[in-house]
This record gives structure tokens, C-alpha cells and sequence, in this order.
């Protein structure tokens, strides 16, 4: 094969004086010294988009940011509340259940006349409900933007819930829950938020077979009436706009969508007592590998200590050389990959560390992953470099946070949706920037508890128990993939 | 300004297609030159954030290598992180990740590529550690630290491969589609014994002739000032020498003079059907056209398949269909999950009957105007990312010799018709395919047509 530069007949002209360019060369003449890591130079100053806020006539909060380099919009409408605030008892799932039928045809539309205008658009429509807020949203050409939003608004208001859509999502859900219980990282996210919350908090239940079952059209009808509302929404605009043009645009667009509703307030539950810390022991006979999650209850996103426990965790499990993929990937070879986060949110998320072991380092890796806590809780103070690489990882990640007009939108309603100011990222430099190692090491004490753990192990029973307790890390008590403790041998 | 000076400023700037006040949004400005040493360099700037994309392509992958002698250079992409010459191990990920970016790589049959996205004022620094790899990569590496990355290649195949359902399925079609002599015929990921039998002059030979400047694309993409950048880039690349010409394979297309049909036992809960078509390359304008085909058979509830199979009949739990273009050749591939209760056989008879229709009809025009409508956002999407532009202009230099390769890709995407699909559907939907059923350990009876299947492992 012949490599061409040019697909051009002139072209080695061009070549040759590029090449030929003496201010391109001279430097690489004499004696480059590349054992001399090169001077990282000034960082350039944060951009950090701007905004507008308004109030629409049927009460949803307006929020748009100008971008015009690209012909792009990205628009999302978001409720503050989700499926832990507006489901039924009984009847998880309802609030993702509803957003996937919003899909299924309007008064207008059957679900074909919708998914082939949204075609020829170029463009979907997502809808979706999560634990504590939901949102429907999509991206456009500024040129799609209007009879998209058109599309959305009659998907929002006039989505007709057809039986036999009902039945066939409900069918797939199934399905879906069935093949579940046999990936461990699925038992595993099941089976550890139960045993840190148990049955009672909205932390610790989720969908299953019983209560996708008992989902009836009602309740989907029902939670689609009452959830989506103006009254506890967002819209936020980002891309090739101008707020007094898309603020007209918009008031035509959901005309039909009515003023109502109202903020959730955010009550959990007092968690249950703490228990010591205990292997949770869930069998999943001829596993390869162990799935872990190690963790406990964590504060909420407004917790005073968020920049110090952003700091810690960073050092701890929050980057690829971070101390425990270091330890536990690198060095000593028993995972392809772990880590260790917070889930951050209005109510007392868990923090979490964990990860896919080779089957048989179960008992090795659990030992590291322990020494790694009890290391950041004081065992092994945090140099000054671990303090600056975290620090500045951290800092320097904004800009990829206003990369594209979809990263914008989520940037900005997440300070809406956390109740954070306005001014949030002009001031997270200083904030990251002023956390001390006393800082990180007061927060590590403070919330890695190590007599408070749940350890959950999802793995082949018979080869690793043994071995498990053999460590004398904690007592084992034995759990099914549902996280039901199983009695007996 | 010297009159050869003002003529390479205008042949630039219609090279880079810079627009001067147009509206066009499908656009990358760029411009791109090589060093003496044959080094190939594209620059693009955007100063929407203060940020830079690295890429790199060297132009080799599994298909440069020889039988007996697979997985080099997959196991090359482990040892390009292990540190080099002057850049000791880790330090790599902390002026990356450390710095709030990212770094990566990936092999294909094709292509090796290495990348990362860093503040810009890290530009220099990447430029630094991108170049000790290409230029002293062998300095630093010892049999032991090419040992302790063989361990981890065969842990990844174990994972990837081996132990993952339906994992093993490329390999076979790989296979069971091109000749044993064929460099299209084993996986990227290369075989145990030979990673086990390679000695260290054979692999650091591989390195010496495929990593060398010649056979290398660098693409930058974001907030830089042009000007600094090639002067880094000389710098830091300019005195790596040349390496030695290399012989690309002779790749010959495919076609299979008749049916075949397999069938595999795995650990899986749910069989899976696999009808496989040798199609075209990259280089070949027909994979256009087959793109457009594989939309119009899959995706939204609306194509012919989906709504055929997942909607109308609920057969299946999910149906896919599309083109895959490497460099030389190519497949089309359908695939077929099915709902319980539902034969393999019936679907494979329902597919083919969806498939016939559309060979003998065509598609109407409204359905190809749906599967290529969506083409304008995912192009100006694409723009937002200095990655993604990089890998489109490094992709066109590499494969295509033309960094501006991306307008034609685009241009020709809008231009098929019906009478182009319905056409390549007739040319290379033929009998001449491979239908592979993948069925859980001890039930071949659920293979579509089991006797009529070769049993494969």
C-alpha cells in the first residue's frame, strides 16, 4: 500500500516546505534531554458557562445557556423526586414502567406514528425515572428543535398507555429480572443495599417479579397523572439558543401542559442500627470471580465534608492509580479493575468499594481491600503527593463537565436538582483546593467505620468460604440472591 | 510574503477546508504535513475548552502478523503502558487521570491506537511520553516485564473470551469465513500458544518494524496553538528514526461457494442465532449502501426485523443487523435472541423471510430517508468531542490517505438510495453464509435445523 498525505497532485509541494519549516526543526537539533519530564505550562482559566433562570406561566423553572458554536440543543425537563418519593408501596418499578410507556402512542400518535417522526427528525426522545428525580429529554439540530419539542410535548400530556404495550414491557421486565439472577454484579447491586437499609427504607427495596406483577394499567395511568408535573420541574435549555426566542418557543410548545404539582419533601426513614462488621456470604455455585461490595450508609449530597470525602476518595479508589486498583489490579493481579465511590443524593447514600476477584485471591483481595480502609482511616497517612495528584485530578476535570451541550444541561440541573448555588463551580477550585490531609483523615475516620462494615460476596460458596474465614475478618452469615439470610448448612 | 510561502497558505487553507464565514456545520478544519522521518501529523484546533485530544495510530494490528505468531499486537498495546526508555511505570496515568484526563488504547485487525485527553497545558508532556514509547519503548523492556503482560493478555482472554458467554462466537465465524492462511482468519486477541512460544527478539522485532514513525499517524485536536505544537512534535519526534519498508498482506475478498451451517455449545441460558454474509471493506463504496441496510432491518420498532420479530410476532427478545467494515474486508451479520418457547429454526425462517421481501421490493424511499436522518446530528454531535474528531481525522489519514476522509464518508452515507440497497441486499445477501447457533451445554436440539449443523467447539 502507498501512503499518501494529500490526495493531491501539488501536494509534495506543500510537503516538502512544511517539512522544510526551519522554526519547526531547530528544536530538534542538539541534545534533547528526555529523561527532563517537560514544564506543565499555565493552566488555562476555567470557562464556566453562564445562565438565565425564569418561570414559566404553567410554573416550571426555565434555565437556558448559550452556546452557539454548534448548530445543537440539548433540552430536558426534570423532576425533583422519583420512584423512592412517588411510588405506591408494593408497586417498584411503576415510575420507570411509566417513563418507557410514554413511548406507546398519544391520542394523535400510535407508537409507530411516533417512532417514525421522531425518525425522520434525526433525533429520540428519553424518558426515565430514577430514585429520587426522572426526566425527558433529547438533543437536536437547532433547525429540529421546535417540532421536536412538539413530538415530547405530546408524548408528556397525551401518552395513551395501551394495554397490550403494558403487557409486553411487563414481559420484557420479567424476562430481564429473570436473566438478572444469574449476573453477580445484579445480585450484587440487589443484595447490598438491602442488607445496609433493609425493607423498610426506600434505599433498600427495589423492583421485583411480585411487584412488576402486580402493576396494574391504574397505577402506571395514576403515577403518570400525578408525577409529571410542572409544579416540581426544571426545563433547562443549553446549545444554539436565545432565552427570549426559546422561552417563546417553549411556552408554544407546552402550552397543553398545565400548572400543578408540587416539591416533594425528602423524608427517609431513620436507618437501622449499625451492625458489626459481618461478611455477607450470597452463592453463586462454579463463579469464576467474586463480586465485592464493601461499604456502609454515607452522608447526603449536602453534607458540609463533600469536598474532603471527594479529596479522600479520589485517593482511595477514585482513579486508576488511586491506592486500592494500585494495589489490588496493579501490583498484585487479583481484579481487572476496582475502586471505591460515594453515591451522593438528598437522602443517606452508600459508600461503596468493590469490584470483580479471580475466584481464587477471594480471601487474599479481601484482606487488601481491608488494609486499604483501615489505611486511609490512619494506618497510612496520606503523602503530599497523593494529596496533590487528587486534588488537582479533581479540579481539572471541569472543563470535560461543559465539553458538550448535553455535559452543560447536567452540570447545571444538578446544582438545581441538589439545591447548590449558582456560583458552584467558580468556587469548587478553592473549596477542593483549601482540604488539608488532616481534612481527608478526619473525614475517613469519620465515615469508614471499620466495626460498622457490610462486606457482600457474591461467589462459588464451596471454594471460597473457607478460605473467607480463614482470614478471621468478620463472621460469615449466609444470604440468597435475593439477600434473604439462609439458615442451616 | 514569498510567492511559495502564500501558494502553501492557500493550498492549506482549502485543504483544511477551512470555511471562511460559511455555514456548513459538517466540518473539522485541519491541517496535516509529515516529518522527514515519515511521521504523519493532523492538527485541528478548538478553543471551545481548554482542553487537548492525543491520538495516535500505528498502522498494524492482528492482521500483520503471521500464523503462529498471533497476538502480538494486542500484547504490544499491555506493553505501551508499562513505561519506556526515560518515563518510568505510573507516571503515565498520573499527568493523565492525575490531571483530570483520561488515556487509552485499542487494537484491531487494522489498526493499534493510543490516546488520551488532558488539559491543554499538558500538551507538551503527552507529546513527550507518546513519542519515548514510539522511539524507546525497547529500552525498558525486559523478558520479565513482557512475561508479567503475556500472564495478564491470557487472564484478558480467560475473562473476555473464554469465560463470557457467547464469547467464543467471533473466533468461530473468524474461522469458519476466511481461510486458515488468511490474515482476517484468528482473533485480535491471538492464541495461548503462540503469545506462550514468541521469544523476545520476535516480539521486539514486531515492535521495531511497525512502531516506527513511517507507519504512524499523530492527531492533536483541541485548545493549542499550532505553531508550539509543531515544534513540540519536532522536538520530541523528529530524530526517531525511520524504520524499515513493510509488506502489508495481500488481502484477498471472500465469498463462500455454499451455505454452512454450525452450531456451538456454551454456557449460556438463552440461545442465540447468528447468520453471517462476507461483505465489503472500508475501501469498498458498498458498505455505505449496507449500512443504510442494516438500519432499515434493526434498531427502532419500525424496521423491517424489529417490528417483524420483536413486535408483531414477540418472538424474539431482540434481533440486530449491520455492517461490519475492517480495513480490507467485511461482514453483515444478523442476530437473533429469541423469546422462550420460540425455535431457532422458526426464526431463522421468519428472518429470511423479512430479508427475501426486501431483496425482491426494496425499501421505500421514507425508509431510507429514516436511516440516514439521524446522520446530520450524529456528525455535529461528534464535533462537540476533540477525541472523536481526532479518531476521524486519524482514521481517514490511516486507512483512507486523506484526513478529510470524514466528507466523503458523510456525503456518500446521504447519497444511498433504495435502488442501492435493494441492489447490495441481492449482491451479498446471498446463500453463501455462515448460520451459527449458539445453544446451551447439552441441548443442540435447540440449534436452528440441528441435524443439519456441524457441531463446533
Amino acid at each position: 500500500m502507498t501512503r499518501r498525505i494529500f490526495p493531491l497532485a501539488l501536494c509534495p509541494l506543500l510537503f516538502v516546505a512544511l517539512c522544510l519549516q526551519p522554526s519547526a526543526l531547530s528544536e530538534a537539533q542538539g541534545t534533547l534531554d528526555r529523561t527532563k519530564q517537560p514544564p506543565i505550562g499555565r493552566p488555562a482559566e476555567l470557562r464556566v458557562p453562564s445562565w438565565t433562570r425564569s418561570k414559566l406561566s404553567n410554573g416550571a423553572e426555565l434555565i437556558v445557556s448559550e452556546k452557539h458554536d454548534l448548530p445543537l440543543v440539548s433540552f430536558s425537563i426534570t423532576f425533583l423526586g422519583g420512584g423512592d418519593q412517588f411510588e405506591p408501596a408494593g408497586r417498584r418499578g411503576v415510575a420507570s414502567l411509566t417513563a418507557a410507556m410514554l413511548n406507546e402512542g398519544t391520542k394523535t400518535r400510535d407508537d409507530e406514528a411516533l417512532s417514525n417522526a421522531l425518525q425522520l427528525l434525526g433525533t429520540t426522545v428519553s424518558a426515565g425515572v430514577g430514585g429520587e428525580s426522572g426526566s425527558i429529554s433529547f438533543v437536536s439540530t437547532a433547525a429540529k428543535f421546535a417540532p421536536t419539542l412538539d413530538i415530547l410535548a405530546d408524548m408528556l400530556v397525551n401518552s395513551t398507555f395501551p394495554p397490550e404495550a403494558l403487557e409486553r414491557l411487563r414481559g420484557q421486565r420479567l424476562v430481564a429480572l429473570n436473566q438478572a439472577k444469574a449476573q453477580p454484579g445484579s445480585i450484587s447491586a440487589r443484595v447490598f443495599p438491602r442488607v445496609l437499609y433493609g425493607d423498610a427504607h426506600p434505599f433498600g427495596q427495589s423492583q421485583t417479579e411480585a411487584s412488576v406483577k402486580a402493576i396494574t394499567r391504574e397505577d402506571v395511568v395514576s403515577f403518570h397523572r400525578n408525577y409529571f408535573k410542572p409544579g416540581r420541574a426544571l426545563i433547562t435549555v443549553v446549545g444554539d439558543v436565545t432565552p427570549t426566542a426559546i422561552r417563546a418557543d417553549i411556552e408554544r410548545g407546552l402550552a397543553s401542559w398545565l400548572a400543578g404539582g408540587k416539591r416533594p419533601t425528602f423524608t427517609f426513614p431513620s436507618l437501622t442500627a449499625p451492625r458489626a462488621t459481618t461478611i455477607y456470604l450470597v452463592d453463586k455455585p462454579g463463579s469464576a470471580q467474586s463480586t465485592f461490595a464493601i461499604g456502609l450508609p454515607g452522608p447526603p449530597r449536602n453534607t458540609p465534608d463533600y469536598y474532603a470525602l471527594s479529596v479522600m476518595n479520589t485517593i482511595l479508589g477514585g482513579m486508576f492509580q488511586a491506592r486500592l486498583n494500585a494495589n489490588i489490579r496493579e501490583e498484585k493481579g487479583y481484579s481487572y479493575g476496582v475502586g471505591s465511590g460515594f453515591a451522593y443524593g438528598k437522602g443517606p447514600g452508600p459508600f461503596r468499594t468493590g469490584g470483580d476477584i479471580v475466584g481464587d485471591k477471594t480471601d487474599a483481595a479481601l484482606v487488601e481491600f481491608m488494609k486499604e480502609l483501615r489505611g486511609i482511616a490512619g494506618a497510612r497517612p496520606v503523602t503530599d503527593e497523593e494529596l496533590r495528584t487528587a486534588k488537582e485530578s479533581l479540579v481539572q476535570r471541569l472543563p470535560a463537565t461543559f465539553a458538550s451541550v448535553g455535559a452543560i444541561n447536567g452540570a447545571i440541573t444538578g446544582l438545581w436538582m441538589q439545591g447548590l448555588p449558582d456560583t458552584y463551580y467558580q468556587e469548587y477550585g478553592k473549596a477542593i483546593g483549601a482540604i488539608t490531609g488532616d481534612d481527608v483523615l478526619r473525614v475517613a475516620k469519620k465515615y469508614i467505620d471499620m466495626d460498622h462494615l457490610a462486606i457482600v460476596i457474591v461467589g462459588d460458596r464451596k471454594s471460597i468460604e473457607a478460605p473467607l474465614k480463614a482470614t478471621g475478618v468478620a463472621p460469615i452469615t449466609l444470604l440468597d440472591i435475593e439477600g434473604n439470610v439462609v439458615n442451616g448448612p | 510574503m514569498k510567492p511559495l510561502a502564500r501558494v502553501v497558505l492557500m493550498c492549506m487553507m482549502w485543504l483544511a477546508g477551512v470555511s471562511l464565514g460559511a455555514q456548513n456545520a459538517i466540518n473539522i478544519p485541519f491541517e496535516t504535513y509529515a516529518l522527514p522521518n515519515g511521521l504523519t501529523v493532523v492538527l485541528s484546533t478548538d478553543r471551545t475548552a481548554p482542553t487537548v485530544a492525543v491520538n495516535i495510530w500505528y498502522h498494524v494490528g492482528s492482521k500483520n502478523e503471521l500464523p503462529g505468531r498471533t497476538g502480538f499486537a494486542h500484547l504490544f498495546e499491555h506493553v505501551m503502558f508499562t513505561g519506556s526508555g526515560h518515563v518510568p511505570y505510573g507516571l503515565h496515568d498520573r499527568l493523565t487521570e492525575g490531571a483530570g484526563g483520561s488515556n487509552n488504547g485499542s487494537t484491531s485487525n487494522d489498526i493499534t491506537t493510543y490516546y488520551e485527553t488532558v488539559p491543554s497545558n499538558y500538551l507538551e508532556t503527552m507529546l513527550w511520553i507518546e513519542a519515548d514509547r514510539m522511539g524507546f519503548l525497547l529500552d525498558s523492556l525486559d523478558l520479565a516485564k513482557l512475561n508479567a503482560q503475556r500472564d495478564i493478555v491470557k487472564n484478558e482472554r480467560r475473562q473476555r473470551v473464554d469465560n463470557q458467554p457467547y464469547g467464543r462466537v467471533y473466533e468461530i465465524l473468524s474461522r469458519t469465513i476466511y481461510p486458515s492462511s488468511h490474515p482476517y482468519s484468528w482473533p485480535v486477541i491471538g492464541s495461548m500458544e503462540d503469545l506462550s512460544a514468541a521469544s523476545e527478539e520476535d516480539v521486539k522485532n514486531f515492535f521495531r518494524l511497525y512502531y516506527a514513525p513511517n507507519n504512524a499517524y499523530l492527531t492533536i485536536v483541541g485548545d493549542f496553538d499550532p505553531a508550539q505544537a509543531k515544534a513540540w512534535v519536532a522536538k520530541y519526534f523528529g530524530d526517531i528514526p525511520r524504520g524499515n519498508p513493510i509488506k502489508r498482506p495481500a488481502v484477498e475478498p471472500v465469498t463462500l461457494a455454499s451455505g454452512q451451517r454450525l452450531v456451538m455449545e456454551d454456557r449460556v441460558q438463552v440461545p442465540r442465532l447468528y447468520i453471517v454474509w462476507p461483505s465489503v471493506g472500508s475501501k469498498h463504496d458498498d458498505r455505505f449502501a449496507l449500512s443504510v441496510l442494516g438500519a432499515i432491518l434493526s434498531g427502532p420498532r419500525t424496521a423491517r426485523l424489529t417490528k417483524a420479530l420483536v413486535f408483531d410476532e414477540q418472538a424474539a427478545a431482540s434481533v440486530s443487523a449491520g455492517q461490519d467494515s475492517n480495513e480490507d474486508v467485511g461482514e453483515f451479520s444478523v442476530t437473533i435472541t429469541p423469546r422462550p418457547g420460540h425455535p431457532l429454526t422458526d426464526l431463522e425462517a421468519a428472518a429470511d423471510a423479512v430479508i427475501e421481501r426486501l431483496k425482491r421490493e426494496g425499501p421505500t424511499a421514507e425508509e431510507v430517508q429514516k436511516a440516514t436522518a439521524g446522520e446530520e446530528l450524529s456528525f455535529v454531535r461528534g464535533l462537540e468531542s476533540n477525541l472523536g474528531k481526532a479518531f476521524q481525522l486519524a482514521g481517514g489519514a490511516a486507512i483512507h490517505g486523506d484526513a478529510g476522509y470524514f466528507r466523503t464518508e458523510y456525503q456518500r452515507t446521504l447519497g444511498v438510495t433504495a435502488a442501492d440497497v435493494q441492489r447490495v441486499a441481492n449482491k451479498y445477501l446471498t446463500t453463501g453464509r455462515v448460520v451459527l447457533s449458539v445453544v446451551p451445554t447439552g441441548q443442540i436440539d435447540q440449534a436452528s435445523k440441528p441435524a443439519e449443523s456441524k457441531r463446533v467447539e
